[in-house]
């Protein structure tokens, strides 16, 4: 089949095909890798990690992993908030996308580079005025501290303002002639159109959100508020886990399979994301 | 069906009701630690001496607390290690746990906040002895006279040795025992046979990804030359004749090849008790890990493995070490929770041979001198570190930041990546900068 498919094929497309091949398995072999180690007993592997290339595997990584009693917990909190937070962020971004775009107010191209601006501070510089400010409302250990900060999203609101833009007002024109009020036109005629940005915003919001680490650290400081990225954190023995690599990557392989799942039900449109073409 | 649903309901409220009047007859008390979750193997074990490692005695001690203290219930957050970051931020929102774990070298940034009880009164009250304190332990937990903190264990750098290699090496004495190094000269001496011998390097060291090896073994070596380089607590002073004395015995180590390179340190964990040299510099925490390999057939460490102090190279045998401690925050606490806090500390005291089990050493005298405690292999040569694990001055601050700063510049003076005299000039300027932030 693979000859077959390159019949007809120039040499620079079968180097270029060839590299893409060798990328995919350097890409590929740590995360089979730490799938391996994550299936041999931890008294092996403090041995030697070379074990894995031969049997006994085990489960009981897998089975520590789901006996550590908040792991669901953290896990439904995971969920709670990467979803929550991600609803939160196309609904505001795709609003506020809509009215720069298709709005005219004055200071609007103003407060547009204001949004912008917020793509140059690093969530590091302001993180301990923001942790006063969520103490001084006693929000610490509650969802909304966890998913408030980061509905504030420069990226979202520009892409989804950029995408607006490249629809024709043609379009908003037409509805209005048969009566449309702004909303039904925003509602009904426009958002279905901007699906393939909203998709691209709403899977990055929603790794983002999976994959965050620093401000749960220091806002759920409950266990049973913990993410599960803190959570399994917290679930590590001392000394890099050297005595458990294991179990480590069985957690590592753990927390990583929704946005695994995530992936690959809406690889194309991150595909489209990585490659620029959902901004047309 | 209807019947099955109203019994259902009424035995789920009489278990809820019973759950909840056991609960409010107990104190609660939250306590902050890390040494992870190893819930799966030891999640109910009450039976301390049936547990092992860090983990599974620190997890059987609570649950045997649990169950026995008719006033008391500690509820355990468990945070990734070291947690200095959580705990400041549950401490900035109003939310501090009633006891936190902490390293000795930390007490001191806490304490300088106002943010820790002194424990002098409650400890006596609660029947601790703290006369029974070892040095290295009273040193760790006391400040200006005032204790901060219930000393839980010294865990100190050693030398873990592969007696095999040792032995193909010539390296061992009539007895079986490895001949160690009595000065700086000898050791070079040592690793040059050791790697005629074997083809092996003489040690196995944590050079990648990790900034406190680089410093615990510097700091020991500075510590035997009587090096005061913190006589001031504020102002370090890493321009001395024995600094430069001490690095340059490890860059002369590294250079010559007689240590394995690039390992982090899971690599050299494995690299160890797969043979790859003769030594590995570690702390207390990997005994157990290493004497039961030794006890397996057919691996490189089969009834070969020793562990002994850092040796003595220089003036006197002193050794970096540090402490695990047990605080309590400053909170509004009610006179029942600094009851139970107390109580808890009192158990966890009591208790501190099962600590030492994990290889760690105790902090008290009496258990030192147990019989209990030096039938553990190989305790008996480790004891004296507990006079003579040696730590920074309670009142330098931000010790975990200067460790940091010390192995960044120790790591590239050997590596080449500058001179020794830049290296220790930068460490020195870092070190002071960072000392005269608040």
């Amino acid at each position: 089949m693979a000859a077959r498919g390159m019949v007809g094929k120039t040499w620079g497309d079968r180097i270029v095909l060839g590299a893409v091949i060798a990328l995919a398995i350097l890409w590929i072999v740590p995360i089979a890798w730490v799938l391996a180690l994550s299936f041999k007993a931890n008294s092996e592997l403090m041995m030697s990690t070379s074990s894995v290339l031969h049997p006994p595997y085990t489960f009981k990584n897998y089975a520590d992993v789901m006996a550590t009693s908040g792991v669901f917990h953290w896990f439904v909190n995971s969920i709670v908030v990467s979803g929550t937070a991600t609803f939160l962020t196309l609904a505001l971004a795709s609003l506020a996308g809509y009215g720069f775009s298709r709005t005219e107010f004055r200071g609007r191209d103003i407060l547009f580079v204001f949004v912008l601006l917020g793509l140059a501070v690093p969530e590091q510089a302001v993180i301990i005025a923001r942790h006063q400010l969520f103490t001084d409302w006693k929000l610490h250990n509650t969802y909304l501290a966890l998913i408030m900060p980061g509905l504030s999203n420069a990226f979202g609101v520009f892409l989804m303002t950029q995408y607006f833009r490249s629809i024709p007002k043609d379009i908003d024109e037409a509805a209005m002639l048969d009566n449309a009020s702004r909303f039904k036109i925003f509602w009904r005629v426009l958002l279905p159109l901007t699906i393939p940005a909203q998709a691209t915003l709403g899977i990055f919001t929603f790794l983002l959100y999976w994959n965050d680490y620093l401000w749960p650290l220091i806002s759920a400081t409950r266990p049973e508020m913990f993410t599960l990225t803190v959570g399994i954190a917290s679930t590590q023995t001392n000394f890099a886990q050297s005595e458990g690599l294991g179990f480590l990557m069985a957690q590592a392989i753990f927390a990583g399979l929704p946005v695994f799942i995530v992936y690959l039900f809406f690889q194309k449109y991150i595909v489209q994301a990585v490659a620029g073409a959902a901004v047309r | 069906m209807k019947v099955f649903r109203t019994l259902l309901l009424a035995s789920a409220a009489l278990i809820g009701g019973a759950t909840l009047s056991f609960a409010a007859d107990k104190t609660e008390i939250s306590v902050s630690r890390f040494f992870g979750a190893c819930e799966a193997d030891y999640g109910k074990t009450t039976d301390v001496s049936k547990a092992d490692g860090e983990c599974g005695i620190i997890t059987a001690m609570i649950n045997k607390f649990n169950a026995e203290s008719p006033d008391t219930h500690v509820k355990v957050d468990i945070v990734e290690w070291p947690g200095y970051d959580q705990l400041t931020a549950r401490i900035r929102s109003g939310e501090p746990p009633t006891i936190s774990v902490m390293h000795e070298a930390v007490i001191s940034d806490y304490e300088s906040r106002g943010l820790l009880e002194p424990l002098n009164d409650g400890l006596k009250a609660a029947g601790v002895d703290v006369s029974d304190f070892t040095g290295a332990a009273k040193e760790g937990v006391t400040k200006d006279g005032k204790i901060y903190a219930l000393p839980f264990d010294t865990h100190t750098w050693l030398w873990h040795i592969n007696l095999n290699l040792f032995k193909k090496a010539g390296l061992v004495d009539s007895s079986g025992n490895a001949i160690l190094p009595k000065t700086a000269d000898e050791l070079l001496a040592q690793a040059k046979q050791f790697k005629e011998k074997t083809g092996k390097p003489y040690f196995v060291m944590v050079l990648a990804n990790e900034t406190a090896a680089y410093t615990r073994t510097f700091d020991t070596l500075l510590y035997q030359q009587d090096s005061d380089f913190f006589a001031n607590p504020a102002k370090v002073n890493f321009n001395t004749p024995e600094a430069k004395t001490a690095l340059t015995l490890l860059k002369t180590l590294y250079d010559n090849g007689d240590t394995t390179k690039n390992d982090d340190y899971a690599a050299t964990v494995s690299g160890f008790a797969a043979g790859d040299g003769g030594v590995m510099i570690n702390g207390t925490w990997l005994v157990g890990d290493y004497v039961a390999q030794s006890k397996k057939p057919d691996v490189a460490l089969s009834n070969g493995y020793a562990v002994v102090p850092f040796p003595q190279l220089y003036k006197n045998p002193k050794v970096w070490a540090d402490g695990h401690s047990w605080t309590i925050l400053k909170a509004n606490l009610s006179d029942a929770q600094k009851k139970s806090a107390f109580e808890f500390l009192a158990f966890l005291w009591n208790n501190d041979f099962q600590w030492a089990r994990t290889g760690h050493l105790p902090t008290r005298k009496s258990v030192i001198d147990s019989d209990a405690f030096k039938s553990l292999p190989f305790r008996t040569a480790l004891a004296p570190l507990a006079q003579n694990g040696t730590a920074l001055p309670a009142g330098v601050k931000h010790q975990f930041g200067v460790q940091t700063i010390e192995g960044e510049e120790v790591a590239a003076a050997m590596r080449g990546d500058k001179s020794i005299d830049d290296a220790l000039t930068s460490a020195d300027d870092r070190v002071n900068k960072l000392l005269s932030q608040k």
